[in-house]
């Protein structure tokens, strides 16, 4: 199994390279990587032991896999392969889906890694491949929106790297668990570059408009699993240090909260999802002891949201309640919109169910109106009358959606305690509150909300101002 | 405690600049500037119980620094440089498009 491993943490950026050499393989060897991982991940699934390397005698330097990183890697194989598939018969160059497998390894590694160094390289090189997939349509608007990205990213990062190295001098060692007995204004900063990343609400808004403007198959991507890269250490780091934990739960609410508050009033359909991820992020932070199966059912329906999205005729929500969506399309989008809002049978309601199981009695009134606000959220997508229009779908579309519904359904089977009459009722009682909320109130008000927040000062502000809070929370706890 | 003020004046005046410049290419220097205290901090955090260099030769006992955040740091310094060089290539391509570097201006054109 270590060998193994290793392999597996080599291979995404190996088969990156090859693809350079030879281009003619492009997408065999991209897909070729996906089902390796999925193939990795469902091993280390089934393995009774976590998987543990240490590389450096007593840096902490390692890797750690468990059954939470196997949910993980997991979400991160099969959203590759749906995006794969997708652009299978498109006329993307082998240079993006270089990047897609570059992007693939380094949220392997992050996955993976165990001390704060080989996070900080793996998320760094995320941001890079990141940035060049969001840029590849080349025109201004992307390129402005992949800098601003960038930019936030390396800024957060920075402090980050100030908080390692206070973790080194209190601990001798880079290992996550050196954090405990870390002071306080490392673990703020370390925490500040963590939530940044992952797009946590308020220091993540430069995520509407980033996962919003970029092109359809990578905002699946980046909503799926990017995030992801960061919010795992957070749980990791949630578990290990007790300190921590009420903080990343208190954060969890409050981004689960704010994301459905911003969500709802929201006109544009890919700015409703990526606002949407915001509040999720916050379902996995909440009770992080099982955030993993809530990561895996998140990405797989976001990764099917947003690949649905671009293929619709319209971003614009009033435009298409007008002319309706195409009658093929309708089908997938509804199966997702019902799994995100929790709906029994598929794995957003075990998922959730889960998540409803694990939170702390203060957290529950918090969630519970999360809960209802992301069925709102999504009941302006699924009541979009479908309309016999003609759509021209790429071929592998429909493997792709294959791959991620599929997958949801399967994915049922890792809790099916969850099916018994007073989990099921209580879903569909939220769900029957949050389409209440929206003929009732949503519909009819019109708000729009004020963008000036998300320009990139004022996400950069908002850093400082996090930093004192977050430091005032570590201290208090 | 001289060198630790300067360190952190030198972070937190970048971020300043980064806060306060509305040129792009301002805002990506001030980034540099930011990530020359951070480099510095490590420099710093290795030379706290010696500042010979770690090669260890048997026979001599001094206080060596410590190699470990040299090392770490060497490879942020490495991606700090590509960053920064990716970055400048999408503000050089931005610079032709819009013909203008100032942050709100193009923020303006993109709020639309």
């Amino acid at each position: 199994m270590n060998t193994l491993t290793v392999v597996w943490v080599a291979s995404g950026f190996c088969l990156g390279f090859v693809i350079y050499l030879l281009p003619q393989l492009t997408r065999s060897l991209a897909l070729a990587q996906g089902f390796f991982s999925l193939g990795y991940g469902l091993t280390l699934a089934v393995q009774p032991e976590p998987v543990r390397l240490r590389l450096l005698d007593s840096f902490g330097v390692g890797l750690f896999l468990d059954d939470l990183t196997s949910f993980l890697i997991i979400t991160n194989a099969l959203v590759t392969i749906a995006v794969i598939f997708t652009l299978w018969e498109s006329d993307k160059t082998p240079f993006f889906f270089a990047q897609v497998l570059m992007l693939h390894g380094s949220i392997n590694v992050a996955f993976a890694s165990t001390d704060w160094i080989s996070l900080y390289v793996a998320l760094e090189v995320l941001g890079i491949a990141a940035f060049l997939l969001i840029t590849y349509p080349g025109n201004e608007r992307v390129i402005w929106v992949g800098l601003r990205y960038l930019l936030v990213s390396n800024v957060a990062m920075l402090f980050y790297l100030v908080g390692a190295v206070l973790v080194y001098e209190s601990h001798h060692s880079f290992d996550f668990v050196g954090l405990g007995e870390a002071p306080p204004e490392a673990a703020a900063l370390l925490l500040l570059g963590l939530l940044v990343k992952g797009g946590v609400f308020p220091l993540g808004l430069w995520l509407p408009m980033t996962h919003g403007e970029a092109a359809a198959p990578v905002s699946a991507l980046l909503s799926g699993v990017v995030v992801k890269a960061a919010v795992l250490p957070l749980i990791r780091c949630a578990l290990l240090v007790p300190e921590v934990e009420p903080v990343v739960r208190l954060l969890g609410v409050g981004t689960a909260l704010l994301g459905v508050g911003c969500g709802i009033f929201e006109r544009d359909v890919k700015r409703v999802l990526a606002w949407s991820t915001t509040s999720q992020v916050g379902f996995i932070l909440a009770a992080p002891e099982v955030g993993g199966f809530y990561a895996l059912a998140h990405g797989l329906v976001k990764g099917a949201l947003f690949l649905v999205a671009g293929q619709l005729p319209s971003r614009n929500l009033g435009v298409l309640q007008q002319q309706g969506i195409p009658r093929t399309l309708g089908i997938p989008w509804a199966l997702a919109c019902f799994s995100i809002s929790g709906f029994p049978l598929l794995a957003g309601f075990g998922a959730k169910v889960l998540t409803m199981k694990n939170l702390l009695p203060w957290q529950v009134w918090g969630m519970t109106g999360a809960a209802v606000g992301t069925a709102t959220i999504y009941a302006g997508a699924f009541f979009l009358p479908w309309k016999p229009l003609p759509t021209p779908l790429p071929a592998g579309f429909w493997w792709a959606m294959g791959v991620l519904l599929g997958g949801l359904l399967v994915a049922n089977g890792v809790y099916y305690e969850a099916f018994t009459w007073g989990n099921i009722l209580k879903p569909l009682v939220i769900i029957a509150c949050g389409w209440g909320l929206y003929w009732g109130v949503v519909r009819r008000v019109q708000v729009a909300l004020p963008r000036g927040w998300e320009q990139v000062e004022q996400i950069l502000g908002l850093m400082s101002l996090g930093l004192v809070v977050l430091f005032g929370l570590v201290w208090a706890w | 405690m001289f060198l630790e003020v300067c360190v952190f004046a030198t972070i937190f005046l970048g971020f300043l600049g980064l806060l306060y410049k509305r040129n792009l290419i301002m805002k990506v220097i001030a980034m540099d500037m930011m990530s020359t205290g951070v480099i510095a901090y490590y420099v710093l955090s290795a030379a706290r119980r010696g500042v010979f260099t770690p090669i260890l030769i048997p026979q001599r006992q001094v206080d060596y620094a410590d190699p470990v955040p040299q090392a770490v740091i060497l490879t942020a310094i490495v991606i700090g440089l590509s960053i920064q060089a990716l970055m400048l290539v999408g503000v050089m391509k931005l610079s032709r498009s819009y013909p203008t570097l100032d942050v709100r201006d193009i923020e303006l054109k993109n709020s639309r």
